[in-house]
């Protein structure tokens, strides 16, 4: 007749008793289901929807905080010398990035229209839409010069996006956005070394019959009058290019676009040419000297143009860098549900003007309703635990004054006061978990109907009842690299359902038998000042 | 006889009214094993306190308890309490919400002595050893009469498998016969089983069937 025994017998045999306090712990059961039901629901359906988003974090300048620390600046030189060392994203910072296991890749992306060499000898794979029309129409672009004369120059559309990046993947591919379907993307020595290579989409492949390890010629620009009279010539602006990658894209524009017409052939993702960045610049580069050589001769010494008395201004694969300007580079991390922690622990090293954009702004608006569900239902819980912790340590120390007695046989047999207090524990813990598993059929219908009523209300009272979207699906455009995933709050509430989970249930067991733990604790103390020939005698 | 326990210059005393009560003045006796004693005194004489005290439930202000040779204080009144010594109450003391047999494996269940395993049918044996049937030691105590569940109390007192047995008026609530009956349950207890029984009481028809009567007065006992 050890004291588990004692408990369960005094649980068994007396039945009001135990009833009324299965009724108590049924009660609190519901209650505390309710608000961990909600809030674990809401929670969920958080992550879930956070789990599809893709887990971009955007490394850029904080444009606040330079313009915030110029006004600070009083001496002239000083902020134009600030203007002149402008902040900007350094590569050696991303590359730190890069070496951390959550992070898959980057994206610094820049973008380049380009033309085919002038023998044409590639050829863009055509839309045969409204804007390839007007393209044989022999345009004009121009322009006012100082002298109040006009000048003009014949236009010619480019056909073909270069776009290129600082680190040998891009996020598209990673994502599965985009795909290798022959050869391989770029390598880091290729990046280091700006060689001539790219990836051609497999409709430009098929379109100009090439395949892996041809070569194609492009221009970087079209050689107007203009560029002439600076000294370029055809050879300086046409490179030729290996191709070592063909990738398919899962974005075809189609008529369905709304602006299928308007696509020039630059805009058709088919006619987009990967490579790294550095291979851009190079291609350039002799255009870039001789335009800086062409000022640099027409303005030396001149002032307000002291830029191109500075020898170490002109474009040199040494000061690349410099030249090639990167004010946001986009981080694809492996876990979405790491994007906040990653922020974290980067938040003290960021350089004085950078920041990390979690691009979330959206999700936290959508989520809440949610948030405010979660707390509210949190409140309970914990109101619920504080009065059941109350109303059950008062229920308990009462019914002590009526087991004095009991206590006094016990302690006069030699039971110690530890095993009277674990008795008393014992036939607590059996009532709630008598209450609780009542609770869990219960509870979890209640929760849910009650979850969703309220839902339904915090939805209204935020005005976010209609589905959010900022993303016009109808519209194409090349030039859009929005990471971030198109979420609505129906994605929110699809993922939001008020379950009674096997962790749940854990979690409200271990919550009950902390109730009952906190609830012993003073009439524990109430038995520990007990004598036994007080109470013993006292009878007799 | 062996000693089981001796007594040593015990002085007990309480505040009451701002004064000092001296209940207990030096008092030193010596208990023998396999006898029956009755305690006797006038009310108010401090027969329930000496009781409480050397059956380890308070504590004396000074002086020295010893049972079988060790002293009480150095065993630990939760041990001796649970290993050495057993008491039966006027009140009976039983948990009402456990049946009779319940009660008596309560005692083997706090107990370090050596219980047989089967300790239920210990139990059956022991409460008909005093005349509670089996069917009527699965009763809840409450449903027995007041004879039985002194009887209960008693063998209870015995489950635990010690030799000294204290009651503080153990018969006070009883009928006659069944006081008789209950005291001759205490003599057979001392005679055949070798235990030693202390009895407080008030009442002469028990204190002459025991072996030795002894008086407690102005603090201290002596044999009458």
């Amino acid at each position: 007749m050890n004291f588990i025994n004692r408990a369960f017998k005094n649980v068994t045999r007396r039945l009001s008793k135990t009833i009324l306090l299965t009724l108590t712990f049924f009660l609190i059961g519901n209650l505390v289901i309710v608000g961990l039901g909600i809030s674990k629901a809401s929670e969920s359906a958080k992550i879930l929807t956070r789990q599809k988003m893709r887990a971009v974090v955007t490394y850029m300048l904080d444009y606040d905080k330079i313009w915030q620390y110029a006004d600070t600046i009083e001496d002239e030189d000083e902020l134009n010398k600030f203007y002149e060392d402008y902040p900007r994203i350094k590569l050696e910072d991303v590359t730190a990035f890069l070496a951390d296991e959550r992070v898959k890749t980057a994206n610094a992306l820049s973008t380049n229209m380009w033309y085919s060499d002038h023998e044409n000898s590639l050829d863009f794979v055509h839309l045969n839409n409204e804007a390839e029309k007007n393209m044989d129409s022999n345009g004009q672009a121009c322009w006012m010069l100082e002298d109040g004369t006009q000048q003009c120059e014949d236009y010619k559309e480019p056909m073909f996006l270069a776009r290129s990046n600082m680190f040998p993947s891009m996020i598209e591919f990673e994502d599965g956005d985009y795909e290798v379907t022959q050869g391989r993307f770029y390598n880091q020595s290729e990046i280091n070394n700006a060689d001539f290579v790219c990836l051609i989409s497999e409709n430009l492949a098929a379109a100009n019959g090439l395949s892996i390890g041809d070569t194609i010629r492009l221009a970087s620009n079209y050689n107007s009058p203009f560029m002439k009279e600076m000294g370029v010539t055809e050879e300086d602006i046409t490179s030729e290019f290996e191709i070592i990658g063909i990738y398919d894209h899962h974005h075809p524009i189609t008529p369905d676009n709304s602006n299928y017409d308007y696509c020039y052939p630059y805009e058709n993702p088919d006619n987009m040419i990967l490579m790294p960045t550095t291979t851009v610049y190079a291609a350039n580069l002799t255009l870039n000297q001789k335009n800086f050589d062409y000022y640099a001769a027409m303005y030396a010494g001149q002032e307000g143009w002291e830029y191109y008395d500075d020898e170490s201004n002109r474009p040199s694969m040494e000061n690349m860098e410099k030249n090639n300007y990167i004010d946001n580079v986009v981080l694809l991390l492996s876990d979405p549900l790491e994007v906040d922690k990653f922020a974290d622990d980067y938040k003290d090293s960021l350089g004085q003007f950078a920041r990390l954009d979690l691009n979330n702004d959206e999700f936290n608006k959508l989520a809440k309703p949610l948030d405010t569900l979660s707390m509210y239902a949190n409140f309970i819980v914990r109101l619920v635990v504080i009065n059941a912790i109350v109303i059950i340590t008062l229920v308990t120390a009462l019914t002590l004054k009526n087991r004095e007695y009991e206590i006094g046989v016990l302690l006069s047999v030699g039971a110690s006061k530890f095993k009277v207090v674990a008795q008393f524990f014992v036939e607590l813990a059996l009532v709630a978990i008598l209450g609780f598993t009542l609770s869990v059929v219960s509870g979890s219908l209640i929760a849910r109907r009650i979850g969703n009523t309220v839902l339904e209300y915090q939805i209204t009272a935020s005005d976010l009842e209609e589905g959010y979207s900022y993303r016009d699906d109808d519209y194409f455009s090349i030039w859009e690299t929005d990471y971030t995933e198109d979420i609505s709050m129906e994605d929110l509430i699809s993922e939001y359902e008020v379950t009674v989970s096997p962790a749940l249930i854990a979690e409200i067991y271990v919550l009950g038998l902390g109730i009952v733990l906190i609830s012993v604790i003073i009439p524990s103390f109430m038995i520990m000042r007990y004598n036994p020939k007080k109470i013993l005698m006292n009878q007799n | 006889m062996a000693e089981i326990l001796r007594l040593e210059n015990i002085n007990y005393s309480y505040i009451d009214g701002g004064y000092e009560r001296q209940i207990l003045k030096d008092l030193s006796y010596t208990f023998e094993e396999g006898r029956f004693y009755t305690i006797l005194g006038p009310s108010g004489s401090g027969k329930t306190t000496l009781l409480s005290i050397i059956a380890g439930l308070d504590s004396q202000k000074s002086g020295k308890i010893y049972f079988e040779g060790k002293d009480i204080d150095e065993i630990g009144l939760y041990k001796y309490r649970r290993n050495d010594i057993s008491i039966v109450f006027q009140q009976f003391n039983l948990i009402s919400y456990l049946t009779a047999a319940e009660n008596v494996m309560l005692a083997m269940s706090e107990t370090d002595n050596k219980i047989p395993d089967d300790r239920k049918e210990v139990a059956y044996n022991l409460l008909e050893r005093f005349g509670i049937v089996r069917s009527k030691a699965d009763r809840m105590v409450n449903q027995l009469s007041g004879g039985e569940q002194q009887r209960v109390a008693i063998a209870r007192s015995l489950a635990s498998n010690v030799n000294l047995i204290f009651a503080d008026e153990p018969t006070g609530n009883l009928d006659t016969a069944t006081e008789i009956e209950i005291i001759n349950i205490f003599k057979e207890l001392a005679h055949d089983f070798g235990k030693t029984i202390i009895v407080v009481t008030h009442s002469d028809a028990v204190s002459e069937m025991s072996d030795q009567r002894v008086l407690l007065k102005d603090g201290k006992l002596t044999d009458y």
